[in-house]
C-alpha cells in the first residue's frame, strides 16, 4: 500500500517494495478530497515500501509524554505577533480556473474512441476526459466502484498508514489543509475561514468555519483539533505514521470553538506540513481513550471501528472485511441548519472493492464491476490493447514521483568503498532494464528528486550507463582483484581472503526479480557473484530497517517537500537503511529546512542530490509512472506527481455524466 | 515358456529355481508395457538432466582456447567449474564472438540449442542470429522451440535445465525420507516394546507437521535458502509412511522361521535386521518411495509457482508456471512446464504402481 500522506509529507517516504502494481505507492491521499477538495491533509512525503504492508509503526525513537505548555492568551499573541495571511483555497475551483484556460483538444466521443497507444493519444484522453463537468452535466446520484489492493487496518483517521487507508479515510476524514497539483499547500476553504502565520514563523493561527458538523450531528470545533494533537502525541497510543511531523509541534491550543493556534518548536520551512494532521471527534473519544489508549480494543472502540463518526464529505455505511467498503455522501456535509453551505461531492456512493490479485482486478474492470484500477506495466502493454478492454474502458498514464533503486549497505566490507558502489552502478545494464524489462514505459532515474521537481535544481545528475571496463577498473582500484584465480574477485580483509559474493533482497515480484537477475548476470561478467534472494515484503522491511542486509531492491514515493527525504539520508535517520553518513548532507538538510527562499532552498537540495549521486549509496534505476484504467463512464481524472487521487481536488474532480 | 523344448527346460531348472526375488520381479516388470514406458521416460529425463548443458546453453560443451581444452558448459552445474580464464580474459559471458576474437585458432563444440536458461540471448550473440523476443511476443518459433517468457528468456532451455531440479528434488528428498523411514521403522518393528512405542509416537508427531508451511517458514528465516534445504525439509517430513510400512514388515518378518534360524545361529540384531529382514521388507517400501518422488516433484512445483522455489534465476518448471500467472494469454508458459510436470509425476506413479503389482504376491494372485 502506499502510505500516504496525509500528513503532509510528513510521513515520509513509503516503501515501495512491495507492490508494484497493486498498490503501489502510496500516495497520499488527501484526506478529504471529497467532493471537492476537502480539507485535507497534506501530502505525504515519501513512500513506503510496499506500502501495503506497512501496518506497524516505524520503529520510533522512544517518545516522551508531551510536556504541559501554558499557552499565552490570544490577545497577547495578537499583540506580539504580526500575522501574514496564507492562502485559503478550494482545490476544485483552482482546477476549474486552470481548465478554463486550456484549449479544448477534441470531443468526448473522439477521445473515448481513441486507443491510448501514443503520447499524443494519451494527452488527448487526459485533456478531454479530464475536464470538470459543466453545470448540470454531472450525475449527482452516481456511484463509483473503486479498487483497493488491500483492506483497511483501521478506520480511525489517526491510524492512517497504508494507501488503502489514504484512499478511504481521505474521503471520510476531516482536515484543515490540503495541497494542489503543484504540491503547494493551502488551507481548504470548505473548512477554514482564515489561516495566518506569524512573521517569525513560530505560530500558525486558523479560524474554522462555523457550519461544520460530524456525521452524528455534533459541531466540529477547534477543540477537536487541540484534543487530537494530545492523542497523537500520547506515547501510549500506537500511531503508525501521523506522529512524524506532528511531533515537531510544541502545542496546539483552541482559544474558542473556531480559533486554533499551532505553536512550533522551531521556525522551519516544513511547518506548513506539520500542522496538517487528521482530526478525531473529541466528544466521542474524550470519554473513551483514557480507558483504552490503543483506540481499538475496548467494546466502545470496536463499535467505532465498524461505524466511525466521520467529518469528511462521505461516511462509511458498510464494511465487509476483505470484500468491500461502502461510503455514502452525507447530507450534513453540504447542508447545515437547512442551508446549503458547500457543494455536494459528485458521487452519491463510493464503493471500494478489495481485490488483491492484479489479474482478477483487470477481469473485474473488463466486466464493468469496477470503474478504475492501477495497471501493471505488463497489463498496460499487452492486456489492455484490444476491443475486449476498450469496449468499456480507456486508460491513461502520467509521470509520478516514485523511484526504485538498489540500496548498498555501507556497513559491509563490500560497499564501504565508494568506488565499489560506483562500480556496481557502472556494471548494471540500465538500458536493457529500461527497454526490455520495463518495456520503455519508465524514465531513467539518477537521483533522489524527480527532474520535474523544483528541488531538483538546474543541474541534474546524469543517469549511469553500463560501462564494464570502468566498473572493472574501479573494482581493481578498490583492491577487489581475483588473487587466487578462481574467477571471483577477492580482497584480503583482516588477514582473510574475502570473495566478492553477496546477496540482494527483493520483493516477490516478477519484474523486480528480473531486474535483480539482470544485475546478477552483469556482475557475473566482471567476476562478482550475486545471489538474488526474494523475500516477503514484511521480511524485507524488517531486515532493511535493522540494517541486516548486504543489498536490497526498493523504492520510495516522493513526499511533497524535499525535507521529507531527510529521514533517508541523515546520519542515523530511521530509514537510512544503507547507513549512509555525510556531514555535509546532514548540514544541508538543516539549512534547507531553515531557508524560506525557494530558489535558495532548491540549491541546497540540488547539492544534496549531487553529493548522493557521486557517493551512490543507491544505484538509482527508474521513475515509475502512473498507469490507470478507467471506465468510459468516468470523467475528470487529472494526474499530479502523486497520482490522480492523492492531492486536492484529486478524487474530488472525478464525475460521471448524466445518462441521456 | 511353454514352447521351449523339454530338454532345455530341465537343464535350466536348477538356475531358475535359484532366481532371486528381485530378478523375478524384474522379469515380471518387463512384461508390463506401461510400466516399461514410464520407466523409459524416467531414464530419458535422467539423461536430459545429466546432459542439460550440452542440449541447451550458450557456453561451449568443449572448446580449445589458447592451446588448452576447456568445458565451460560445466558452469551450468556449478559456477566454479567454468574455467576462470574466461573471466580474466573478459569474455563476459558471451563465447562465440570472443573465442574467435581472442584466439583465432580456437574451436568449440556447441550445445544442440544455442539458448540460455538464465538470460535473454541478444542480437548477434551468435553471428547472424536475432535476439529473443520479450513481452508477449515470444511464441514458439524456430529459434525458441517452446517460446520465451516476458523477459525474453528461452523456455526450452529453462525446461531442459529445470529437469535437473525436478529429478534432484525427487531423488534427494526421497533418499533422505527413505533412509530415515527405514531406520525408524526397522528399530520400532524389530525391537518392539518401548522402542516401538517411542518411534511410533515420533512418527505420529511428524505426520502432523505440514510440509508446505514449514518450508515457507524456512524461506523467511534462513539467510540463504537453497534448493537443498527445501529438499531436506521435504525429506525430513516425508518419511512417516515409509516408517510405518517398514515397521509392519519387520513386525511380521521377525517372527518368521528364517529369522529364528538366524537368531539360533547366533546372529546379532544388526545383522538380522540388515542382512535377513531388510531385503525381504524392501519391496513394499519401494512403492511409497516412488510415489513420494512424484509428490516431492509436485511440492517443488507448487513452491516455485508460489514464488518460494529455488532462488532465481534457477530454472525450475514451477517457476515457469509462476511467470505465466501474470498473463495467461501466453499459453506456452503454461502448456510446456505443465505437461512436463504432469508426465513426470504420472511416470513415477506408474512405475510405483507397477512395482507394487510385481512385488506383492497377493495382488499377483488377485490378477490371476
Amino acid at each position: 500500500m502506499r502510505q500516504n500522506e496525509q500528513g503532509h509529507g510528513r510521513w515520509g517516504s513509503w516503501w515501495l517494495t512491495a507492490s508494484i502494481g497493486a498498490g503501489l505507492l502510496g500516495t497520499a491521499g488527501l484526506i478529504g478530497c471529497g467532493g471537492s477538495s476537502s480539507p485535507s491533509p497534506a501530502p505525504p512525503p515519501e513512500l513506503v515500501e510496499s506500502a501495503e504492508e506497512r501496518k506497524e509503526p516505524l520503529p520510533a525513537v522512544k517518545l516522551a509524554p508531551l510536556e504541559p505548555f501554558a499557552a499565552p492568551p490570544l490577545v497577547e499573541l495578537d499583540q506580539e505577533a504580526s500575522w501574514i495571511d496564507r492562502p485559503v483555497q478550494d482545490g476544485l475551483v483552482l482546477l476549474q480556473q486552470a481548465q478554463a484556460e486550456e484549449t479544448v483538444r477534441g470531443t468526448v466521443a473522439d477521445a473515448l474512441a481513441l486507443r491510448n497507444d501514443s503520447a499524443d493519444a494519451n494527452a488527448t484522453i487526459l485533456a478531454v476526459l479530464g475536464r470538470l463537468p459543466k453545470p448540470d452535466e454531472a450525475d449527482l446520484s452516481a456511484r463509483i466502484d473503486r479498487h483497493v489492493g488491500g483492506d483497511l487496518g483501521s478506520t480511525n483517521p489517526i491510524m492512517i498508514s497504508t494507501s488503502a487507508e489514504f484512499d478511504i479515510l481521505g474521503l471520510t476524514g476531516f482536515g484543515l489543509f490540503s495541497f494542489g497539483r503543484d504540491l503547494e499547500p493551502f488551507a481548504a476553504s470548505e473548512t477554514v475561514v482564515s489561516w495566518q502565520t506569524s512573521t517569525d514563523r513560530m505560530l500558525d493561527k486558523v479560524v474554522l468555519r462555523d457550519d461544520l458538523v460530524w456525521s452524528d450531528g455534533k459541531p466540529i470545533t477547534a477543540h477537536d483539533i487541540a484534543f487530537t494533537f494530545q492523542v497523537i502525541m500520547d506515547p501510549r497510543v500506537p500511531v503508525p505514521a501521523v506522529r512524524s511531523g506532528t511531533d515537531q509541534l510544541r502545542w496546539v491550543e483552541a482559544y474558542d470553538d473556531h480559533t486554533v493556534v499551532f505553536f512550533h518548536k522551531e521556525a522551519l520551512a516544513t511547518n506548513v506540513w506539520n500542522i496538517n494532521f487528521p482530526v478525531l471527534p473529541s466528544h466521542i473519544y474524550r470519554q473513551t481513550w483514557e480507558a483504552d489508549p490503543t483506540l481499538k480494543d475496548s467494546p466502545e472502540h470496536v463499535r467505532l471501528e465498524q461505524s466511525p463518526v466521520c467529518g469528511g464529505p462521505y461516511e462509511i455505511v458498510e464494511r465487509q472485511r476483505g470484500q468491500q467498503i461502502v461510503l455514502k455522501r452525507r447530507a450534513s456535509w453540504s447542508t447545515v441548519r437547512g442551508e446549503q453551505v458547500r457543494e455536494e461531492p459528485y458521487f452519491e456512493e463510493v464503493r471500494f472493492r478489495i481485490i488483491e490479485d492484479p489479474n482478477t482486478t483487470l477481469l473485474a474492470l473488463k466486466k464493468g464491476e469496477i470503474d478504475e484500477m492501477i495497471l501493471q506495466p505488463e497489463q498496460w502493454m499487452t492486456q489492455t490493447v484490444d476491443d475486449d478492454f476498450y469496449a468499456r474502458n480507456t486508460k491513461a498514464t502520467a509521470p509520478e514521483w516514485v523511484s526504485f533503486h538498489f540500496g548498498w549497505n555501507i556497513d559491509t566490507v563490500f560497499f564501504r568503498d565508494r568506488r565499489v558502489r560506483r562500480a556496481m552502478s557502472y556494471a548494471f545494464n540500465h538500458d536493457e532494464m529500461l527497454e526490455k524489462l520495463c518495456y520503455s514505459l519508465y524514465e531513467p532515474c539518477a537521483g533522489i528528486f524527480h527532474p520535474d521537481a523544483w528541488m531538483a535544481g538546474a543541474k541534474k545528475p546524469e543517469p549511469y550507463k553500463q560501462d564494464l571496463d570502468k566498473a572493472e577498473a574501479l573494482l581493481d582500484e578498490a583492491g577487489w582483484i581475483d588473487h587466487d584465480n578462481d574467477g571471483v574477485r577477492d580482497k584480503e580483509i583482516d588477514g582473510r581472503s574475502v570473495p566478492f559474493e553477496f546477496s540482494i533482497m527483493v520483493n516477490q515480484q516478477p519484474l523486480r526479480i528480473a531486474i535483480c537477475t539482470l544485475l546478477k548476470e552483469n556482475l557475473d561478467q566482471i567476476g562478482v557473484r550475486l545471489n538474488v534472494r526474494p523475500v516477503e515484503s514484511t521480511v524485507l522491511q524488517d531486515l532493511t530497517q535493522n540494517h541486516r542486509f548486504q543489498a536490497y531492491f526498493g523504492g520510495w514515493g516522493s513526499g511533497t517537500d524535499p525535507d521529507t527525504s531527510e529521514n533517508l539520508w541523515k546520519t542515523g535517520a530511521m530509514r537510512n537503511f544503507c547507513n549512509y553518513s555525510n556531514p555535509e548532507v546532514d548540514r544541508l538538510y538543516e539549512e534547507g529546512r531553515q531557508e524560506f527562499d525557494r530558489a535558495k532552498r532548491a540549491e541546497k537540495y540540488a547539492r544534496i542530490q549531487e553529493i548522493l549521486s557521486d557517493d551512490q549509496p543507491y544505484t538509482w534505476l527508474y521513475w515509475r509512472n502512473s498507469f490507470y484504467g478507467f471506465s468510459k463512464d468516468l470523467r475528470g481524472y487529472v494526474f499530479s506527481p502523486r497520482g490522480p487521487y492523492h492531492y486536492s481536488p484529486g478524487f474530488g474532480s472525478l464525475w460521471k455524466p448524466r445518462q441521456e | 515358456m511353454p514352447n521351449e523344448p523339454a530338454v532345455r527346460r530341465s537343464e535350466h531348472r536348477p538356475r531358475e529355481a535359484s532366481r532371486g526375488f528381485w530378478a523375478e520381479a524384474w522379469s515380471r516388470y518387463r512384461r508390463r508395457p506401461i510400466g516399461m514406458l514410464a520407466l523409459g521416460f524416467v531414464v530419458f529425463l535422467t539423461a536430459v538432466a545429466v546432459f542439460a548443458p550440452a542440449i541447451a546453453g550458450t557456453k561451449p560443451v568443449i572448446c580449445r582456447y589458447k592451446g588448452k581444452l576447456y568445458a565451460p558448459c560445466l558452469g551450468y552445474f556449478n559456477r566454479r567449474w567454468e574455467a576462470p580464464i574466461f573471466t580474466t580474459d573478459k569474455f563476459r559471458g558471451t563465447y562465440p564472438q570472443n573465442l574467435q576474437d581472442k584466439d583465432p585458432q580456437s574451436w568449440a563444440v556447441w550445445p544442440l540449442v544455442f539458448q540460455d536458461p538464465y538470460r535473454r540471448v541478444r542480437e548477434n550473440e551468435w553471428p547472424g542470429r536475432s535476439e529473443n523476443p520479450s513481452r508477449d511476443e515470444g511464441r514458439p518459433s524456430r529459434l525458441n522451440l517452446f517460446g520465451t517468457d516476458q523477459y525474453g528468456v528461452d523456455i526450452f532451455a529453462k525446461m531442459v535445465h529445470g529437469t535437473t531440479i525436478a529429478l534432484l528434488v525427487g531423488f534427494v528428498s526421497m533418499g533422505l525420507a527413505g533412509s530415515i523411514g527405514i531406520i525408524v521403522g526397522a528399530l520400532g518393528g524389530y525391537f518392539g516394546g518401548w522402542v516401538d512405542m517411542l518411534t511410533s509416537r515420533i512418527t505420529e508427531v511428524v505426520m502432523c507437521v505440514p510440509t508446505l508451511v514449514l518450508i515457507l517458514a524456512l524461506v523467511a528465516v534462513v539467510e540463504k535458502p537453497t534448493i537443498w534445504k527445501t529438499m531436506a525439509i521435504i525429506g525430513a517430513t516425508g518419511w512417516t509412511g515409509i516408517a510405518r510400512l517398514t515397521r509392519a514388515e519387520f513386525l511380521r518378518l521377525k517372527e518368521s522361521e528364517f529369522v529364528m534360524a538366524a537368531r539360533a545361529a547366533g546372529a546379532g540384531p544388526l545383522r538380522i535386521m540388515l542382512r535377513h529382514i531388510l531385503p525381504n521388507a524392501l519391496a513394499p517400501v519401494l512403492v511409497p518411495i516412488t510415489f513420494g518422488i512424484a509428490s516431492a516433484i509436485l511440492i517443488e512445483g507448487s513452491l516455485s509457482f508460489l514464488g518460494f522455489g529455488p532462488p532465481p534465476p534457477t530454472a525450475s518448471w514451477g517457476s515457469i508456471l509462476n511467470s505465466a500467472r501474470s498473463n495467461l494469454q501466453l499459453w506456452w508458459l503454461v502448456v510446456f512446464p505443465g505437461t512436463g510436470i504432469f508426465l513426470t509425476v504420472l511416470a513415477y506413479n506408474l512405475v510405483g504402481e507397477a512395482i507394487q503389482e510385481v512385488t506383492d504376491p497377493r495382488l499377483r494372485e488377485a490378477k490371476k
